[in-house]
């Protein structure tokens, strides 16, 4: 329902965004990962019409929302949740019942479905409260059922949890959970943090300096990082990989399955890891195989049919997960 | 010598309706200004930021000079014969009012937080209802924009003699009875007025405070 062709937005001459195609389905739930100053937030502000791309194209529902009077009508279906959202002066009911109001709910109406949307969102006994004395999880709470209030077709999510607690994330999951199972509602989450995204989303687009780029939810690891080096060895359980990253602290180490070698022997290469481990899933996805090594962690590699049935590799067998240090991605 | 009562009384009435009518045609043209200007990114709207600013500290003699040149009989607006009356000083008082009203609120609008115009906007609203949600976020500093116009009204005298010429009865107001009074050298009579002046501004405030601690309830 929501589309960007060709997309590019530049801040000041300054390139932000660059993406060439992107579709996002009517019930998809889309996470968006990738480090500070990816593109995320811009990405979230196109897909929710607050601004037009310097060149390219949004399509709501197949149509191409160009002008500013069709992004003010696509706005009405299409919402965001900012990272530290906005309540206005007022009680709680009132922020809730705003984007009714602006639709022309009379005001009875708008209090009752404000009322409702907080219901939904175990927040019902916010609905008086002055919205300016809330605690951080009941702001995002509220903003949430604010958004849904108005039954919007695309909700945008920027960093939904961070600074929320554990009960207002567990109510944020299902309260999305119940809206989907009651109607087509796509749901784009932003996120630096790639296990958030992998808990929320069913696809995962990472952002690196503006453009897609290439990993999957699989071989994610939370790691705490030396930092000091150029090229750090990290451990993951019982194996240790090198990367290639000054970073320091807790990080998220992504391993794209794509850039993983199997091999039935121990490669020479350029390879910087080499991990052995037993084949113990397969799974085949037309043309390519995904297969999951065992080696103490979890590995997913993807190659195609073809090398997987002239190497022989089967379940149970054993085989080597080579990848180079580059190819290890750091959140 | 003092003055009776009642012609204080009209003194005080005349003071009060030029002010509150230049005060309400100042904000009514100068809020929208200053929202358009604190609002809207255009090219040229810093030039324009800094002419209204300057505006601020225009002589009030000056623009009364102005004005009495736009409506003295021989002046584009001599015809409308409204030199010496209670009209001219409302045209004066605008002139200096409208722009404190607009740069005040331009810097409202400027300090109200971001995210109140992409939060409105996002909930589906149109320009009109996103303007009213940021002017509910800025009420306070806009409700100061209308109380220093008032002030600077209320206390303006340069431009009122000039245009309004202190005529008894007609366009005499606080200030220029003082200024009057104590050309006489009447300095009880000048102190009074001054007081009856102070307590006009008082109890306008007091009004426009207890209407905004209403409005935060």
């Amino acid at each position: 329902m929501l589309e960007l062709q060709g997309v590019r937005h530049a801040y000041g001459g300054r390139a932000v965004l660059d993406v060439d195609a992107l579709a996002i389905g009517r019930d998809e739930r889309l996470a968006v990962v990738g480090p500070n100053g990816s593109g995320k937030s811009t990405l979230l502000r196109l897909l929710a019409f607050l601004e037009a791309p310097t060149a390219g194209t949004v399509r709501l529902d197949g149509e191409a929302v160009r002008s500013d009077r069709a992004r003010r009508a696509a706005r009405r279906r299409v919402t965001l949740v900012e990272q530290r959202p906005y309540l206005f002066r007022g009680t709680v009911r009132e922020n809730v019942a705003f984007g009714l109001r602006a639709r022309g709910a009379p005001a009875a109406e708008a209090a009752r479905r404000a009322d409702e949307a907080l219901a939904e969102l175990k927040a019902r006994s916010l609905s008086g409260r002055d919205a300016r004395a809330l605690s951080e999880g009941e702001i995002q709470r509220v903003a949430l059922a604010r958004a849904l209030a108005m039954e919007p077709a695309a909700l945008l999510l920027d960093e939904p949890v961070s600074g929320a607690d554990r009960a207002a994330q567990h109510a944020l999951a299902a309260a999305l959970a119940e809206v989907q199972a009651r109607r087509p509602l796509a749901v784009v989450v932003v996120s630096h943090l790639l296990e958030n995204a992998y808990r929320w989303a069913d696809r995962l687009l990472a952002l690196h300096e503006g453009r897609p780029s290439a990993v999957s939810p699989e071989n994610l690891f939370r790691v705490d990082l030396q930092g000091g080096a150029p090229m750090q060895r990290v451990s993951l359980g019982p194996v240790a990989v090198e990367v290639v990253t000054d970073k320091g602290g807790p990080a998220t180490l992504a391993i794209p399955p794509d850039e993983i070698v199997l091999s039935t022997e121990p490669l020479h290469s350029s390879a910087r890891n080499v991990i052995h481990g037993r084949i113990v899933r397969v799974a085949e996805h037309g043309a390519a195989v995904r297969v999951t090594i065992d080696a103490g962690v979890e590995l997913v590699a993807l190659i195609t049919r073809k090398s997987f049935e002239e190497m022989g590799l089967a379940v149970g067998g054993s085989a080597y997960a080579s990848f180079k240090s580059v190819a290890v991605r750091v959140f | 010598m003092t003055w009776p009562l009642g012609e204080v009384a009209l003194i005080a009435a005349l003071s009060l309706k030029v002010a509150l009518t230049a005060t309400a045609v100042a904000c009514a043209l100068g809020i929208p200004l200053g929202f358009w200007l604190g609002g809207t990114k255009f090219a040229g709207r810093r030039g324009l930021l800094l002419v209204l600013n300057t505006a601020l500290a225009f002589p009030t003699v000056v623009v009364g000079l102005l004005v009495y040149l736009l409506l003295s009989r021989h002046g584009p607006l001599g015809g409308l014969g409204l030199l010496f009356t209670w009209q001219a000083i409302v045209i004066a008082e605008v002139i200096l009012a409208l722009p404190i009203a607009a740069a005040l609120t331009a810097a409202a609008v400027q300090a109200v937080d971001p995210r109140v115009r992409r939060t409105a906007l996002t909930l589906g609203a149109g320009p009109l209802r996103t303007a009213w949600a940021v002017a509910r976020e800025a009420r306070f500093a806009i409700a100061a924009a209308v109380v220093v116009s008032f002030g600077r009204v209320l206390s303006e005298v340069g431009a009122a003699i000039i245009v309004g010429g202190n005529i008894r009865h007609q366009t005499r107001t606080l200030t220029t009875a003082v200024t009057l009074a104590t050309s006489q050298g009447n300095f009880e009579l000048a102190e009074a007025l001054g007081l009856v002046l102070l307590a006009l501004a008082l109890t306008v405030n007091v009004l426009i405070q207890l209407f905004q601690g209403r409005g935060d309830a």
